[in-house]
């Protein structure tokens, strides 16, 4: 913008090219005040920082299963002296609402034939229904592996010190373990859409609002 | 002092050293400038050193000058803690783009815990949507869609990228910052001296990754919803006029706690850590999976890794 250029404004001898060198003059002032301020204040000695550690880390802890549905536990209420039928089968009265979508397993496959409360390891070992997990790497030993480097699955608490190591079916329903899609948070605001107005005084507004 | 509608304006500390300049200027000098200004805003922050520059005692000092101003502003205690960097610890961050489901779980949280603006909106991690066919080839940035608003996340066919505050090692942001009030802490984090950012917006202009989020207005946060846990770097309430940003949370893993992000994610694709400590899970994802950065080709070197699960 000619207005300015220095060397033009210089050529005018008008008020106005007057009041341009003044508020030049100004800002020159301006700006060697800020660089002065903040040579004197200015980060150049950059801080050092005290040693500091982190105390050593406790062992973590597996996190348990979700609580488990009372109607249903523990399955010895109703399985108990009744005779097993092996034999998969469309799946009926209180487990009519089972899903079950976790490749072609059936239900014996991990839950122990007589002791209904246990699942069952292939080698034939009983588990827990906390120790769910075991069962489930079985087939799914690179998942074991990379939950155990912390890289599959989810950790909460500290990434230095005591934390929780989600187990398996604390995330997934063991019977269709693939993720169902959930409700997301509400989108952000369009910048066209921002509905905010200023509530600011009026000598305030001496910079953009949007 | 007496007026509490001043002392909410003196949260725009850009806008108060403006006022003061231009006070001082049209009053010819500092003694006929500053008694008129003197009310609008408080000595102890105008002239407050850069937080690289201030001894442990000064930053006490601005401990419990933030505590005071904040418990009058909303109504309850603060605990603010200047927590230093941990010994031999850069933190670095993962995420399994293979995953994540888009379901912004995070995003609430991070807004949740870093005190972020609810009205005007401000959200440091944004989540882009993206249809898978597209991004066989990479992701382009300007192709993401933050805006989807779907009934039910994952939609068919699509990805989800959050993005954040990278935390380069060669950051564009603080390169250009003129004030030095955005700077990498020795663990890594990029952080923001907010009482010494003048809200010029150059970061923002320099940042490849739109991670950067200016105070256009008083940032609002209800009283009861404010997180007390505060880092003078990090979470604290911002003002009108500076520019915020992603912290790796600096007020939790300072002490050895995960980011809240990394919490409420329902998928467990997010993963965090110590970039030198070759047991932790970021050194595994490293060297195990595939993972890459974005726009590696501009060499700003981030720390936030994505990979494939």
């Amino acid at each position: 913008m000619a207005d300015d250029d220095p060397g033009e404004v210089g050529d005018q001898s008008q008020p106005g090219g007057l009041a341009t060198w003044v508020v030049l003059g100004l800002a020159v002032v301006l700006v060697l005040g800020l660089l002065s301020l903040r040579c004197a204040l200015g980060p150049d000695a950059a801080r050092s920082y005290p040693s500091r550690t982190l105390p050593p880390e406790p062992l973590p802890v597996l996190l348990p299963p979700p609580e488990m549905n009372d109607e249903y536990m523990p399955c010895d209420d109703c399985h108990e002296g009744e005779p097993t039928n092996p034999t998969p089968r469309e799946l009926e009265d209180d487990h009519e609402e089972t899903v079950l979508a976790h490749g072609d397993l059936w239900c014996l496959r991990c839950h122990d034939t007589d002791q209904r409360d246990n699942l069952r390891l292939s080698n034939g070992t009983l588990v827990d229904f906390e120790d769910s997990w075991k069962l489930c790497t079985q087939c799914h030993g690179q998942r074991l592996e990379e939950w155990k480097a912390g890289v599959h699955g989810k950790r909460t608490g500290h990434w230095w010190g005591a934390k929780e190591y989600w187990t398996c079916v604390a995330c997934h329903d063991p019977h269709s373990p693939v993720f169902k899609p959930i409700e997301p948070k509400p989108p952000p605001v369009r910048p066209s859409s921002i509905t905010w107005k200023p509530r600011i005084e009026p000598e305030e507004t001496d910079r953009e609002e949007p | 002092m007496k007026n509490p509608e001043r002392d909410e304006q003196l949260d725009a500390k850009g806008a108060s050293r403006r006022k003061f300049l231009r006070t001082t200027a049209a009053g010819v000098g500092a003694a006929a400038g500053v008694p008129a200004a003197a009310e609008a805003f408080d000595f102890e922050t105008f002239f407050q050193k850069n937080f690289r520059s201030m001894s442990d005692e000064e930053i006490d000092e601005l401990t419990d000058r933030l505590a005071r101003k904040y418990e009058k502003k909303y109504g309850k205690p603060f605990d603010v803690q200047a927590t230093g960097p941990v010994d031999n610890v850069v933190f670095g961050y993962g995420l399994d783009i293979s995953r994540c489901i888009g379901c912004r779980r995070c995003v609430d949280a991070c807004v949740q815990e870093n005190n972020q603006s609810r009205d005007p909106e401000i959200q440091w991690i944004r989540v882009l949507e993206f249809e898978r066919e597209r991004v066989v080839r990479g992701f382009e940035l300007e192709d993401g869609n933050p805006y989807y608003d779907h009934e039910q996340a994952p939609a068919e066919g699509m990805v989800y990228l959050p993005i954040a505050c990278q935390h380069c090692e060669d950051s564009p942001c603080t390169n250009v910052c003129p004030t030095g009030a955005t700077w990498e802490e020795p663990d890594g984090i990029v952080v923001i001296d907010y009482d010494w950012c003048i809200g010029c917006r150059y970061c923002m202009a320099a940042c490849p990754y739109g991670a950067r989020h200016f105070n256009w207005a008083e940032p609002n946060i209800p009283a009861d919803e404010v997180n007390t846990n505060i880092h003078p770097l990090g979470n604290r309430p911002r003002g009108r006029g500076v520019v915020e940003k992603c912290s790796f949370c600096i007020q939790r893993v300072r002490d050895g706690r995960y980011p809240a992000c990394h919490e409420a994610c329902p998928v467990g694709a997010r993963k965090f850590g110590n970039l030198l400590d070759p047991n932790s899970e970021i050194s595994y994802l490293l060297k195990n999976k595939r993972t890459f950065v974005l726009k590696a080709e501009l060499n700003t070197r981030p720390k936030f890794f994505y990979f494939y699960g």
